[in-house]
């Protein structure tokens, strides 16, 4: 079975054009508070008065309380990675990574692999879904240590968190 | 078998654009419901929702909000449609004997995405859709220009309902629309969509959610002293658009028939002393009082007219306000259900109708009310 769109040379269709509608949400206030933080390099996660748990990023309710997170912290920009992925070769303009491509970003060349990883940051009870940067792909474990890259420019948007790099 | 009651409940205060996400939305009503039934989250065994995907504009939409409505590490499902099916659907699990305490949500804000073209999409998307112009008002307008032709129903008979059930909602805080002073000819005067339906005579766009919980009757006598029984249940759907006769509340007919059957009701108009029914379109509140058995074919405005379903007539008929008043989707027949169980709990208010001991609450989904769900509550005695 294919697993790209290119590989589908046909499909059902009809020619034409269709009204497919447009959905629209009503935002979180917390994504505001969380790429605020990324515009000073923070990392803003929510705490559970209930449960003390802290969550990056910062979500309003807290499942096991079932209580709103009412607090806020900045957890450190050094993690563990707890998972990750290693993708196949990347083509330029296929796919986009918190908002970014990362071949157009530089942080790879075309035909070579990305690395997503979860992160847990030092402070925080939660897994944080990033790019590792700058590693080789042999080199990558469960149990790494890493550090937060921030664009060069921060701009207040999930993307000026680039990735982790390992701790060296 | 088994007695289920209704043992709490809560809802927001309907209103077009809410400043709250449906996270948070869900979340308080939730809480102010197990709070009215005096439980923590810890008591409930299952938890049933209702939304559609469409409306919520994700997909197995509940598992976004299972924090909100409690449901972390517990029993869980979402049912699609009106709340009222969740609410149907959480009776019988507590009727399997497996499950004691239920909680109930429903919730849509329209405000995020027009429920009007989330319409569209429930139609024949080769044939139906593409004629462009076919949507729920549209086919409610279908509707309505087949009944008033029919039984000869004037736009002023059908702009009274409105009349009645918006200035009724006047009392109701947590009605969107409030009109006390409303008129025949301010109904006419409003905005045209499809003859003859004009924007008072259709339900409002709202935001907002319900919630309440059921409980096992050895449960239900634990947590209050004031349980609301389910006493019957019915529920009935009817062909798709095309092939239906549109003149008829057939499914809604099927399901009053087989829940006044579990109730051991004979005669509706005698025995029920309050009822609080799902009329997205005020034309719609004229087929229900006929499908309802209240009266014969066709004299669904001889009730209005004479009074009978006015707050202070033998009948009356949503002295909340109804779907006309606020219409969150997928919340509004709960909404009913828990307006139905405030006038027999006395809880109602300004709007409150003396000495209810049963009521009916009525749900319903598709377009022309193609399914339907009728609930007859009790109070004790």
């Amino acid at each position: 079975m294919p697993y790209l769109k290119e590989e589908r040379p046909e499909t059902l269709g009809v020619e034409g054009e269709w009204n497919i509608g447009a959905y629209t949400w009503k935002a979180n206030r917390l994504l505001e508070e969380f790429v605020e933080g990324l515009k000073q390099r923070k990392l803003v996660g929510s705490l559970c008065f209930g449960c003390g748990k802290v969550i990056v990023p910062p979500r309003n309710l807290c499942g096991r309380c079932h209580r709103k997170m009412e607090g806020r912290v900045v957890v450190s920009d050094v993690g563990t990675v707890t998972c990750f992925i290693i993708s196949p070769p990347i083509k330029r303009g296929k796919i986009k990574v918190l908002g970014m491509d990362p071949v157009e970003q530089g942080l790879i060349q075309e035909d070579e692999v990305i690395i997503p990883v979860f992160v847990k940051f030092d402070g925080a009870d939660s897994n944080l879904g990033t790019l590792l940067i700058g590693a080789d792909p042999k080199e990558v474990h469960i149990g790494m240590r890493v550090r937060a890259v921030w664009a060069k420019e921060t701009r207040g948007e999930l993307s000026d968190l680039e990735g982790v790099e390992p701790l060296r | 078998m088994r007695r289920v009651a209704i043992v709490g409940y809560a809802q927001t205060q309907h209103q077009f654009d809410m400043q709250k996400t449906r996270e948070d939305m869900v979340f308080e009503v939730v809480k102010e419901a197990l709070s009215h039934a005096g439980i923590t989250r810890g008591e409930v065994d299952t938890v049933v929702t209702a939304s559609t995907d469409f409306l919520d504009g994700r997909t197995i939409s509940s598992v976004f909000l299972s924090m909100a409505v409690g449901a972390y590490l517990k029993d869980e499902s979402k049912t699609e449609e009106d709340g009222t099916s969740a609410a149907w659907y959480a009776f019988m699990r507590i009727l399997s004997g497996v499950h004691d305490v239920a909680l109930v949500e429903a919730h849509t804000q329209g405000s995020t995405f027009n429920p009007h073209q989330v319409s569209f999409y429930t139609l024949d998307p080769l044939f139906d859709r593409q004629i462009g112009v076919l949507n729920d008002v549209s086919a409610a307008a279908i509707q309505a220009r087949m009944y008033m032709s029919s039984y000869g129903v004037s736009e002023e008979e059908i702009a009274m309902v409105s009349v009645k059930n918006l200035s009724n909602a006047a009392k109701n805080p947590f009605a969107q629309r409030r009109m006390p002073d409303l008129t025949v000819e301010e109904v006419l005067g409003s905005k045209l969509y499809y003859h003859p339906i004009r924007e008072l005579m259709m339900s409002p766009i709202s935001d907002g959610a319900c919630a309440l919980v059921l409980a096992s009757e050895e449960k239900a006598k634990e947590i209050t002293d004031t349980p609301v029984w389910i006493e019957g249940v019915g529920v009935c759907q009817d062909f798709y658009l095309r092939d239906r006769n549109l003149l008829e509340l057939d499914s809604l007919r099927k399901a009053a028939k087989d829940a006044y059957e579990m109730a051991g009701i004979r005669d509706p108009y005698a025995e029920l002393d309050v009822f609080e029914v799902s009329e997205k379109f005020a034309h719609e509140e004229l087929m229900i009082y006929e499908a309802l058995g209240l009266c014969r074919r066709g004299k669904g405005k001889v009730l209005l007219e004479r009074g009978a379903t006015e707050k202070g007539g033998e009948i009356p008929v949503n002295p909340s306000g109804g779907a006309l008043a606020a219409d969150p989707v997928c919340a509004t027949g709960l909404v009913r259900m828990v307006e139905a169980a405030k006038q027999i709990r006395g809880e109602a208010g300004e709007y409150q109708i003396p000495g209810v001991r049963r009521a009916l609450a009525h749900g319903q989904f598709g377009m022309c009310a193609q399914k339907n769900w009728v609930f007859i509550l009790g109070g004790e005695g």
